[in-house]
């Protein structure tokens, strides 16, 4: 599992690689709070995530709770199916914002 | 030590090593012991002052923690590397040094603020193996021609070699109690979540469940509830996250369950209710999955609430098919206003002679011996195999299958039925 930040210009991008299970999440968490203290929006690339548990899971809440209260935006992005299925089954495509794409996540952060 | 070179014999050392490390082995009182040490090595030393400065375990900086002489500098916090004492620290290795107003790295700051007149020092680190926990610093030699020696560097390395595995004894030791006193604690806390769930196999022989935490304390949990109206009340739930802070929170929301569900049964409200209170203290990343809901043994049917839980199972043995409740709204504690006024939205399923399992995602994604998850379709298996046995025994054969017996679980995992089978809610 890698995670990549790419900050270089606009919203930042975190790209996650692999598999986020118990071992791996604490790595992902630690990743997308600490661009979060320097920054109030996200993009969480996801099309590369082969499977995602709860504790995966609960990183991506904090860090969209952690945004939200410092009113910033935590957006999903090109999420992968087998990541989607976890997130609808568990429905937090009713809270997370999950977009297509991170040029329409992009877009939208920046309106 | 063992050396006999130049060096004339010093039997008198020999004791003074000795009996030292004796007291330093039976130390209750490492300081008081660490000072008494430091008076025998001014006195064998035949030192004007001796002082004991200590790593901070927050980085280089040294403290002293005892001293012997006519200044006392207990408390005087040296910088990372700074003076005889940082250099000895530093090369993990005796100094001495003649004159120590020729000596660059000497810091006259005590001299300066006291009167006191620093000539020759001695001073050897507190080294356990390659790690240095501190130094001995003595200062003016009062006889001859107030130079110290190498024999005293030598027996002064001694001392500190013993100095130093008394300190390093004392912080194991205090390692030890704080490991013992948490290990209490997360006893308590264990012995405290216990009583929180029902044990299985009491209450409503229908409505039975299981609890088995991976670790000391658990973030699942599990409640059943006969209403006043005959109805039984139940819960599956699980916190995201592990450890205390899980705990913490599945604590706080079990007991929100036993204390809303009289006055709230209905699932949806309760569940909003519960979201409410919840959110009001919420932690980041700590969100509750869980499915609230109520057996109504006449009418023979459940109205279920699935908080962004795994899909409980509906068992229709008479078709022998399993149908999966998937949850209508996201988990507890993640946003205030998530479902709006109503609460959560429920769903009513007749049973009619079925079962209702509800499970946490402790049992679906537990590992087999050939190293896949159970999935819900190793529940189903696994229920189906064991559908002759009444719902308590039930429960505790499908969890059981996964505990193992031996190997840890690496969550936790918790099941409840509801089974409205012969011989089950009428009973």
């Amino acid at each position: 599992m890698t995670v990549d930040i790419d900050d270089t210009g606009g919203v930042p991008v975190a790209r996650i690689k692999g598999e986020v299970d118990l071992k791996t999440s604490p790595r992902v968490r630690k990743a997308l709070l600490d661009v979060l203290k320097k920054r109030d929006t996200l993009i969480v690339d996801l099309s590369n995530v082969d499977y995602i548990d709860s504790s995966g899971v609960a990183s991506l809440v904090e860090a969209y709770q952690t945004a939200r209260k410092a009113g910033g935006q935590v957006s999903l992005a090109a999420v992968s199916q087998p990541a989607l299925r976890v997130l609808q089954l568990a429905r937090l495509d009713q809270v997370l914002p999950i977009r297509d794409s991170i040029e329409s996540a992009s877009a939208e952060i920046a309106e | 030590m063992t050396e006999h070179e130049a060096a004339p014999p010093q039997p008198d050392y020999l004791d003074l090593v000795a009996d030292m490390t004796r007291s330093f082995a039976e130390s209750q009182d490492i300081d008081e012991t660490l000072r008494r040490g430091l008076e025998r090595i001014v006195d064998a030393l035949d030192a004007e002052a001796a002082s004991l400065f200590v790593v901070s375990p927050d980085g280089g900086a040294v403290t002293c923690h005892a001293c012997v002489g006519p200044v006392d500098i207990t408390g005087l916090r040296l910088a990372p590397g700074e003076g005889i004492v940082g250099r000895a620290v530093n090369a993990n290795a005796c100094q001495m040094v003649r004159d120590a107003r020729e000596d660059p790295d000497f810091r006259g700051m005590v001299d300066a603020a006291t009167g006191f007149e620093t000539k020759s020092i001695l001073c050897a680190p507190l080294a356990v193996q390659d790690e240095c926990l501190g130094a001995i610093e003595v200062l003016n030699r009062r006889g001859g021609d107030g130079l110290f020696t190498e024999a005293d560097a030598r027996l002064l390395d001694a001392l500190a070699t013993s100095a130093a595995l008394a300190l390093m004894n004392a912080r194991l030791a205090q390692a030890m109690v704080e490991r013992e006193r948490v290990r209490r604690e997360l006893e308590l806390a264990a012995d405290i979540q216990r009583r929180l769930l029902p044990a299985t196999g009491e209450g409503p022989a229908a409505v039975q469940g299981i609890n088995l935490p991976a670790g000391q304390v658990s973030g699942d949990f599990y409640d059943v509830v006969v209403l006043d109206d005959g109805r039984v009340a139940f819960n599956v739930g699980d916190v995201a996250g592990k450890g205390m802070n899980a705990a913490l929170v599945m604590a706080k929301t079990a007991s929100l369950f036993r204390c809303l569900v009289r006055d709230t049964p209905e699932p949806g409200p309760l569940l909003g209710r519960l979201n409410g209170e919840l959110t009001e203290t919420a932690t980041h990343g700590m969100f509750v999955t869980m499915v609230a809901g109520i057996y109504d043994p006449v009418w023979r049917r459940v109205t279920l609430a699935n908080a962004g839980h795994e899909p409980p199972l509906v068992h229709d043995r008479a078709a022998d098919a399993f149908q999966p409740q998937e949850a209508l709204a996201p988990p507890l504690g993640i946003i205030a206003d998530a479902t709006g006024a109503g609460g959560w939205p429920e769903r009513t399923v007749p049973l009619n002679g079925a079962a209702l399992y509800v499970f946490t995602d402790g049992l679906t994604e537990a590992q087999l011996e050939d190293g896949r998850m159970l999935s819900a379709d190793g529940v189903a298996e696994l229920v189906r195999g064991h559908n002759a046995l009444p719902p308590a025994e039930r429960v505790e054969a499908v969890a059981g299958r996964v505990h193992g017996g031996e190997g840890a679980l690496a969550d936790d995992v918790t099941l409840l039925v509801v089974d409205d089978g012969e011989g089950g809610g009428r009973s």
